[in-house]
């Protein structure tokens, strides 16, 4: 047994004991949906079947329904994409990196967080997707043998390096998923009464017996895409930084973009999980397992990678100046000061600002702060790549060619479709899966649970 | 001798050739047992079908059955009967003609395609005009409006030609009985045949007056040269002899006197020692003042005392000339002394006592014959205002009884005198010759169904000692007639109008060879002209009655003018506190071709706005009438609206657009929009400036703001340069004293500093590079000094590469599709110097830098795709749609293309446009005519390739020409040549400004073009290595 000092704090409140535990993640799945559920799944079917609806509209007429112009070639689109790429960095920096740091206070998170993670993926592989003018070729982007000749994909292209990339990720963040679910669908199926749902989760749950070999084999499994999966927290958000960091256009311009998208990404997913969680833990009665002290380790960590990026947006400034290309500073002066400067102020406030406020312990273990500003971080980082998009292209090298940008109520239908279908799926799998991993919480039980800790300590366990 | 070989092809056949021919009689070695299947009835029913077989049959009979549910279109081709025999599928045709429409006059080669008219080019052997405005390019889109009249109209409902003929006769012999006058109003007539078909077919009634009208009047021009030369006829402005010019409000790059003097004015703005100088005094930002070395803003009620102080700088005798700009005159007056008779002043008004003035200044320039040429005049001009308002009058009076307007649309022209519409409706005998409905046709009994110019037969006389021919290359497409078919029927004579043109002809004896040229030389056609006195139309048809009257009161070179009570008339002249200049812009001229959407969509030079008409107005005055123009959050352009009241008539919304370089307290109209019925694409566009109009081209004008605001479709919304060096531009001085190159130079190259020390972006390389040695090295060179952004390239490549029309909406949203487009930049007060200066920072200088400058310089650049040797394009997009030729040239590959924009985000150009919507075959997209309509898509070029939704293009140097200029080469056994293949954009520009070719050939123009010290790229420090070159602007000023 683990032993874990007294002067940590225990990770699991109250007076749990494993099968508290059983039944605490059971319930969700085994009890019927409360009428709130119903409201929130409804309000985002809606959303999800108006965005489908958008979605239909853009591919039936055409990408002129979105408010590009012949300057601006990507706006919203390309926006949403790396904001849900972005968000989709959390759950696998929780499960794998964690893991492999042996941070034990993942484990009541990392379940949600890696759903999220794949959710948010499937609404960002979505943008590519519909942004492109002839979706019916899409297919032309993968390096599939083909009748057309020697014609082959361009591996010179950070877009094709998207498709790798992204595809690959998600891949592997599911079968990580699904790999650490198995034991946790066992359980439900060992209590489900009703036959189908038994039959459903057995088959989930791939036979699982819950054997000593089986334990060896779910954790060997898991040490191994934790490991492959850590490079790929990387290296996603890296490639999406080359779709403008190898290109000519200033302000897109920029080797910093690499470290700078990942910092970001980190931000954004750890307020996306941040978002989830402090609703999850109250509508599911979690609190004993996700404490305050897990937000507050969220929060610590948002603190730091705000600050990352904030220190990226300065340092562009200064390398702007720096550089002496002409084109190179009015960008971002014109960011900062042009017809845009809205978005980027607002950018400034949120990711910069905002997350400063964690410096005060008082306000991270806030619940309610902690959830307004987790809003906030997300909205920052939308206007992030906004702006990085948006005012880079709008004003390049020749003036006469300067345009703005303003969507369209389609541009606004997706992106609201996106949300509404991210919600419809967390939605599902808060009902239907164990929102926590608690096979794994279970291990920790006895070494970092409140009560078994208050144990030790009467028993002078040292 | 005849002798039986025997061939065997196998040793068996040799040796045993009788088991051989059995095997051979024997095909199948074992019996096929069909009989015994089939035979045994039994059998067959035994037999089961498996389960295979179902789904074998199944899945054939559903794929059968879907397939013929599956219409698949019927595309109709019919083969030629008898095959023509100089049409070769695949090969174009090229035929000369002329085009004239009563306005523009261009003498012209058109290409056909399987019969079809599809382009326009310039006529490299015409003698005046062989360079077509971007009006004539577009014109051949007109020959396929399907809104041309199908047949002849009675009382506005169709007809067939007998019953209009017998009409027609009954109704004139009416008229003429009842002694009343018979009246020909029409255009000017350049035409000598037309010319004297007419007076033929008048002298068969009695009273016949023939009226030529023009759609912009210069009459009061003709009147003052009528009255200083004895001869109301243009002279002939040589602006290639001209060392300084001074032009008062003449836009002679724009519209002026339908002269194109843009080859000869180019032929002068070389740099070097023999660079003409060019000074404008103008009140509108014209294409013309925008391209002077100096221009000086000045209302139009002050033009004609400003020429008058500049006569009596020169030695005049005058009165008055009191102006606020005489230093400006005394400047051009020392330098006009200087040029001597190599000076030249033109004046651009209707007004014939400002004329007169002109007249004078030019004669005590003694430029007489070198760059004002009276002896040899030209013809597109011949209208007269006094015999139209005499017609008006005659009209009301109820004097005339038949009235036959042709190539004309008075009641468009001039909307503004009502007492026309009252006049016609007491002629009892109205015809109109039209091509289209328009608002003339709406007030006629009878509409003659006319000829499109790529239908008829005709000839020109644009100049003396010139003459030009027209045929048609194509069979009329609808059941109309030329007019001048008409008046050969109606005068009873045998055979057609071609008949008549070939014996009357100035070129019949050598017919074939002048159709061919499409233009008679003077060298042969001197016999015919003669010099000067009399003029060509006196000599053949011995006078003319617009001339008549003028000719008792000739006296030669001047002498009888009246300078001096001219001159107090002139000086007498009172401006308003707002003044209204009316012009003509480079799209839409008269508005002839206002159903054109080629035109339509085409960019206006100076403002950059397609689709409209404005009032254009300076800032400053903007600012008191609390007018202005602002942008949407999607960057489009709108404006204030104004009430506007000229001549005692109101009109009320018309847009603002506030113009840089506007003089303040004037104000600019363009005529030629707000056709009411031009057909589905020109109605309704804009303002019909001629309802306010009153024969002269400036009034005095009262202006109120209105309510609302309208939306420009404007493609620029940015004017400056931004302190970047994109038009690199340098006075003459500089250009001929210091070194262009090294450091400190006018042209200095950016090189970086590397750790092989200091590099030129195109020796920085982080890619391998193609190979540029081997073959062919496409690239173009483009002369800023030469390009005036006249639009014509604009056109040419719209007509060549099939480009789309999007409409106002879209090009409103900056989505225009031009492949070439003229960028327009406009000087800013504020400068880094002027900011280093006066202690401004960064951020307050380039706000500063976005405002124009209310007198700026201006400068135009046609950009187009740079064809960049490390083009950013190819290297993001992920299907490699879009890739490098070994030639030099970036491809686009629309198959391939999935349209992520990739490409068009990356370029630090901008010349990629996308599809966004299908503009093919939708009918969202009806403006877009040679895409939607069925008679419309006859126009396009079967070479290139009509792209879909979704797909991005852009130029692609004409590469359909570049094949066929290489095949041609290929097939003759030749080298290619230098000026073998030249872009659709070169051939249309007529002063030379774009050279096409092979940098690889030492030879070559562009080759040497490129050595040129002038030569850079746009760009070069981003390192793309463009194959397009741009030669600095040089500015003939200190």
């Amino acid at each position: 047994m683990h032993y874990e000092a007294p002067i940590r704090k225990p990770l699991i409140t109250g007076d749990k004991s494993y099968h508290d535990i059983t039944v605490d993640v059971a319930r969700p799945v085994e009890t019927k949906a409360p009428r709130s559920w119903w409201l929130v799944f409804g309000i985002s079917l809606v959303a999800f079947l108006w965005g489908v609806g958008c979605i239909l509209y853009t591919i039936g007429v055409g990408i002129g329904t979105w408010g590009l112009n012949k300057t601006v070639g990507w706006a919203w689109d390309i926006t949403n994409f790396v904001w849900w790429v972005g968000i989709g960095h959390a759950g696998t920096l929780i499960s794998a990196v964690l893991l492999l740091f042996r941070q034990k206070w993942r484990m009541s998170i990392n379940r949600s967080a890696e759903a999220m993670t794949i959710f948010s993926v499937i609404q960002a592989a979505l943008f590519p997707g519909i942004h492109m003018g002839r979706i019916w070729l899409a297919y032309f982007v993968f390096p599939i043998p083909n009748q057309f000749g020697s014609l082959w994909v361009n591996f010179n292209s950070p877009l094709l390096w998207d498709v790798f990339a992204i595809s690959t990720y998600f891949t592997v963040s599911v079968v990580f998923w699904y790999v650490g679910l198995i034991p946790d669908f066992a359980m439900i199926r060992d209590r489900a009464v009703r036959p189908v749902t038994k039959h459903i989760y057995k088959i989930l749950s791939f036979g699982w017996g819950g054997k000593a070999k089986h334990w060896q084999r779910f954790e060997e499994v898991s040490l191994v895409l934790a490991g492959l999966a850590t490079p790929l927290v990387l290296s996603v958000h890296t490639i999406v930084s080359m779709d403008f960091a190898t290109s000519v256009i200033p302000g897109w311009h920029t080797t910093i973009f690499p470290p700078y998208f990942v910092a970001g990404a980190i931000f954004s997913g750890f307020a996306m999980v941040n978002t989830l969680l402090i609703i999850v833990r109250k509508v599911f009665k979690m609190e004993d397992y996700i404490t305050i002290q897990h937000i507050e380790m969220m929060n610590i960590i948002i603190m730091i990678t705000g600050s990352i990026v904030g220190i990226a947006y300065i340092t562009e400034l200064f390398i702007a100046w720096y550089s002496g290309v002409e084109y190179e500073q009015y960008a971002f002066l014109n960011r900062a000061t042009g017809p845009y400067w809205w978005a980027y102020w607002s950018m400034m406030t949120c990711n910069v600002f905002s997350p400063q406020f964690m410096w005060f312990k008082k306000l991270r273990t806030s619940l309610m702060f902690s959830f307004f500003i987790s809003i906030v971080v997300n909205i920052g980082m939308w206007f992030e790549r906004f702006v990085i998009i948006v005012t880079s292209l709008h004003r390049d090298y020749l003036p006469s060619s300067w345009s703005m940008f303003s969507p369209t109520f389609v541009d606004i239908g997706i992106f609201i479709g996106t949300i509404g279908f991210f919600f419809v799926l967390f939605l599902l799998y808060a009902r239907s899966f164990p929102v926590i991993a608690q096979a794994e919480l279970k291990t920790i039980l006895k070494s970092s649970g409140e009560k078994y800790k208050q144990l030790h300590e009467k028993d002078g366990h040292h | 001798m005849a002798e039986t070989k025997k061939y065997w092809k196998g040793i068996e056949e040799l040796t045993k050739p009788e088991s051989v021919k059995g095997l051979a009689e024997n095909e199948f070695n074992t019996e096929i047992s069909t009989e015994e299947f089939l035979g045994n009835k039994e059998n067959l029913e035994g037999s089961q079908t498996s389960r295979r077989d179902f789904l074998k049959y199944m899945g054939f009979s559903t794929a059968a059955a879907t397939l013929a549910a599956c219409e698949a279109p019927v595309v109709e081709s019919i083969p030629y009967v008898v095959a023509p025999e100089e049409i070769i599928p695949g090969i174009p045709n090229y035929y000369a003609t002329s085009y004239f429409d009563g306005h523009d006059y261009a003498s012209i080669l058109v290409k056909t395609r399987e019969g079809r008219p599809i382009k326009v080019e310039n006529n490299k052997m015409a003698g005046i005009n062989g360079g077509a405005n971007a009006r004539v390019h577009a014109s051949v889109l007109d020959l396929y409006d399907s809104t041309r009249l199908n047949n002849p109209l009675i009382n506005g409902e169709e007809a067939n030609w007998s019953d209009v003929d017998a009409g027609i006769s009954r109704d004139l012999n009416a008229a003429v009985a009842s002694g009343k006058q018979v009246v020909m109003l029409t255009s000017t007539v350049m035409s000598p045949t037309t010319k004297k078909l007419v007076k033929e077919w008048g002298a068969q009634t009695n009273g016949f007056k023939h009226v030529m009208y023009d759609a912009f009047s210069y009459s009061g021009k003709l009147d003052a040269i009528a009255a200083a030369t004895g001869k109301r006829a243009l002279p002939t402005y040589k602006f290639q002899n001209a060392d300084v010019i001074v032009s008062f409000g003449a836009d002679f790059l724009g519209d002026w006197i339908g002269q194109n003097v843009s080859a000869d004015y180019a032929s002068r703005r070389k740099p070097g020692k023999n660079m003409s100088h060019h000074i404008q005094f103008e009140s509108n930002m014209s294409l013309t003042g925008s391209n002077a070395d100096l221009r000086h803003k000045i209302k139009p009620s002050e033009l004609g005392n400003a020429l008058i102080a500049l006569y009596k700088e020169l030695g005049g005798n005058a009165n008055g000339g009191e102006t606020n700009l005489s230093a400006q005159v005394k400047d051009a007056a020392e330098k006009l002394r200087k040029a001597g008779s190599n000076g030249l002043v033109v004046s651009g008004t209707n007004d014939a006592d400002v004329e007169a003035i002109t007249i004078a200044v030019n004669k005590l320039l003694g430029n007489g014959g070198t760059t004002v040429d009276y002896s040899n005049r030209t013809y597109f001009r011949q209208g007269n205002d006094a015999a139209m308002m005499q017609l008006i009058e005659d009209m009301n009076a109820g004097r005339v009884g038949a009235l036959f307007i042709d190539n004309l649309n008075p009641a468009y022209l001039m909307a503004g005198n009502s007492k026309l519409t009252e006049g016609l409706k007491k002629v009892a005998l109205t015809v109109t010759f039209a091509e289209k409905e328009n608002e003339t046709t709406a007030l006629c009994k009878y509409v003659c169904a006319r000829h499109n110019y790529l239908e008829s037969w005709g000839d020109f006389m644009p100049a003396d000692g010139v003459y030009s021919l027209q045929q048609p290359l194509i069979r009329p497409l609808f059941n109309t007639r030329q007019t001048e078919d008409c008046l050969v029927k109606w005068m009873g004579k045998n055979g057609t109008y071609y008949d008549y043109l070939k014996a009357n002809s100035a070129a019949t004896a050598n017919w074939k060879k002048a159709l061919h040229d499409g233009v008679y030389k003077a060298s042969t056609a001197a016999a015919v002209v003669g010099d000067d006195e009399p003029g060509f139309f006196e000599r053949i048809f011995g006078g003319d009655d617009t001339d008549s009257t003028e000719q008792s009161e000739t006296v030669s070179g001047g002498a009888a003018v009246d300078i001096a009570s001219i001159s107090s008339r002139l000086s007498k002249t009172k401006g308003g506190a707002y003044e209204i200049q009316f012009y003509e812009n480079t799209a839409m001229g008269a508005g002839i071709l206002a159903n054109n959407p080629w035109l339509q969509e085409l960019p206006d030079p100076i403002t950059r706005v397609s689709w409209d008409n404005y009032l254009t107005i300076s800032a400053a005055d903007a600012v008191e009438l609390g007018m202005e123009n602002t942008n949407e959050s999607n960057g489009a352009l709108n404006g204030s609206y104004a009430t506007v009241t000229v001549n005692g008539k109101t009109m009320e919304n018309v847009p603002v657009f506030v113009q840089p370089g506007q003089a303040k307290g004037s104000m600019g109209l363009a005529v030629g929009y707000g056709r009411s019925a031009a057909g589905k694409v020109g109605n309704d566009v804009g303002v019909n400036a001629f309802l306010l109009m009153d024969g002269s081209h400036s009034a005095e004008v009262k202006i109120e703001k209105g309510t609302g605001t309208h939306g420009f479709a404007c493609t620029q919304l940015a004017h400056t340069m931004m302190g970047r060096k994109i038009v690199n531009e340098v006075t003459l001085d500089t250009f001929l004293n210091q070194p262009a190159r090294g450091e400190g130079g006018w042209n200095e190259v950016t090189e970086f500093e590397t750790f092989k020390g200091p590099l030129t972006s195109d020796e920085t390389n982080l890619w391998d590079d193609f190979d540029h040695q081997t073959g062919h090295m496409w690239n173009m060179s483009i002369d800023l000094n030469l390009c005036n952004g006249c639009g014509a390239c604009v056109i040419a490549c719209h007509a060549e590469n099939n480009v789309p029309v999007v409409g106002k909406e879209e090009v409103r949203k900056h989505r225009d599709m031009h492949w070439l487009r003229i960028d327009r930049y406009y000087s800013s007060d504020m400068t880094e110097e002027v900011a280093e200066e006066q202690g401004i920072s960064g951020i307050d200088m380039y706000a500063a830098m976005e405002k124009p400058s209310s007198s700026p310089e201006v400068a135009f650049q046609p950009v187009m795709c740079q064809h960049c040797n490390h083009a950013p394009c190819e290297t993001v997009c992920p299907v490699a749609a879009t890739t490098h030729s070994a030639e030099g040239l970036n491809h686009m590959a629309y198959n391939r293309c999935i349209g992520t924009r990739y490409c068009a985000n990356n370029c630090p150009y901008k010349v990629r446009r996308f599809n966004w919507f299908q503009y093919e075959g939708n009918s969202k997209f009806e403006n877009n005519l040679a895409m939607n309509d069925d008679l419309g898509r006859m126009v396009l070029n079967p070479d290139v390739t009509v792209r879909a939704r979704g797909v991005m293009e852009k130029c692609s140097m004409c590469i359909q020409r570049i094949q066929l200029g290489k095949l041609t080469a290929k097939k003759e056994g030749r080298l290619l040549k230098d000026g073998d293949i030249q872009t659709a954009c070169q051939s249309a520009c007529d002063t030379g400004a774009i050279v096409f070719g092979d940098v690889n050939n030492k030879e070559s123009e562009v080759f040497k073009l490129k050595q040129n010290e002038r030569m850079y790229h746009l760009l070069e420090e981003v390192g793309t290595q463009p194959s397009v070159f741009y030669q600095t602007k040089v500015r003939n000023r200190a």
